[in-house]
């Protein structure tokens, strides 16, 4: 299926570890429809399921009298994933933050503490990733993600004329 | 709302110990995985095949949790091997660099396959 304008899911899943897989299954129903392929849907889900982990963790202190609000547009382009959070932990730099690959070699060394391979991940399986400037109504903080659509075969088959040309 | 996971250990006669792990793993994960790391290690453990459920989701507490698991089998001398990942899983955990420190089999047969003839995956 095929989106005609714009669609717009939006969750609010409580600041709490464990409810990020509410997002990674409405994220992967989204994804279906938009006709990506499983692995990137897999993606997609990992992606989703770090980005709300981190937001609940640092930016909710995970205490689940607060939420976290994530909203899915789809359109013919792509699926942007916005992910807002209160910012109690302090607010994260507008931008592409920390991309270094983790020191993992460091980690089993017992040289740097265990973690912060969130952002990589995230980076290294969608199309864009960064902390955006929030609206003057919203406070806290925002993360974007953006996979842009690539047409399935099936796609191109049929929107490609007689002239062999796309429509 | 986290699928509690199910750790269970069994030994492949002198080839391997298997420790199965069934749900999430996540950082509530990580008391259950370390009590079976422990309790493999403190039996003798050479070989141990972390053998995980195709589907089962993994996020970067969980790696991280595996990470710590190397860390502790290398100052053992062990051999650490993961088996039953996804391919999503497999390329995660070579996106991070797990796998300079733990070979990835499909299957336990597999692995013990490998481990059999000294191989590594």
């Amino acid at each position: 299926m095929r989106p005609q304008g714009s669609r717009v899911v939006e969750l609010k899943i409580p600041s709490e570890l464990g409810y990020e897989k509410i997002a990674r299954e409405a994220v992967a129903t989204v994804a279906r429809r938009l006709n990506f392929g499983e692995e990137k849907i897999e993606d997609i889900k990992t992606a989703i399921s770090e980005a709300c982990t981190n937001a609940i963790r640092y930016g909710s202190g995970a205490d689940a009298r607060m939420k976290v609000v994530v909203v899915l547009t789809a359109d013919d382009e792509k699926l942007d994933i916005l992910i807002k959070d209160p910012g109690v932990s302090g607010i994260a730099p507008i931008g592409g933050g920390e991309t270094g690959i983790p020191d993992i070699k460091g980690m089993v060394e017992e040289k740097k503490r265990l973690g912060g391979m969130g952002l990589y991940i995230i980076r290294m399986l969608v199309d864009e990733a960064e902390f955006i400037q929030p609206n003057d109504d919203d406070e806290g903080n925002q993360f974007r993600m953006v996979i842009y659509r690539i047409p399935s075969d099936e796609e191109n088959k049929s929107e490609v004329g007689d002239s062999g040309r796309r429509k | 709302m986290s699928d509690e996971i199910q750790v269970s250990v069994r030994t492949l006669g002198d080839v391997a110990t298997v420790i199965d792990l069934m749900g999430d793993v996540t950082t509530f994960a990580e008391e259950a995985i370390n009590q079976a790391y422990q309790g493999v290690s403190s039996g003798g453990a050479v070989n141990i095949i972390f053998n995980f459920r195709e589907n089962d989701y993994i996020n970067s507490a969980g790696i991280a949790i595996l990470i710590g698991v190397v860390t502790e089998a290398r100052k053992r001398e062990q051999k650490l091997v993961m088996t039953g990942l996804s391919a999503h899983f497999q390329k995660i955990f070579r996106m991070v660099g797990l796998t300079q420190y733990a070979d990835l089999y499909p299957s336990v047969d597999d692995a013990v396959s490998a481990l059999r003839n000294g191989g590594s995956g």
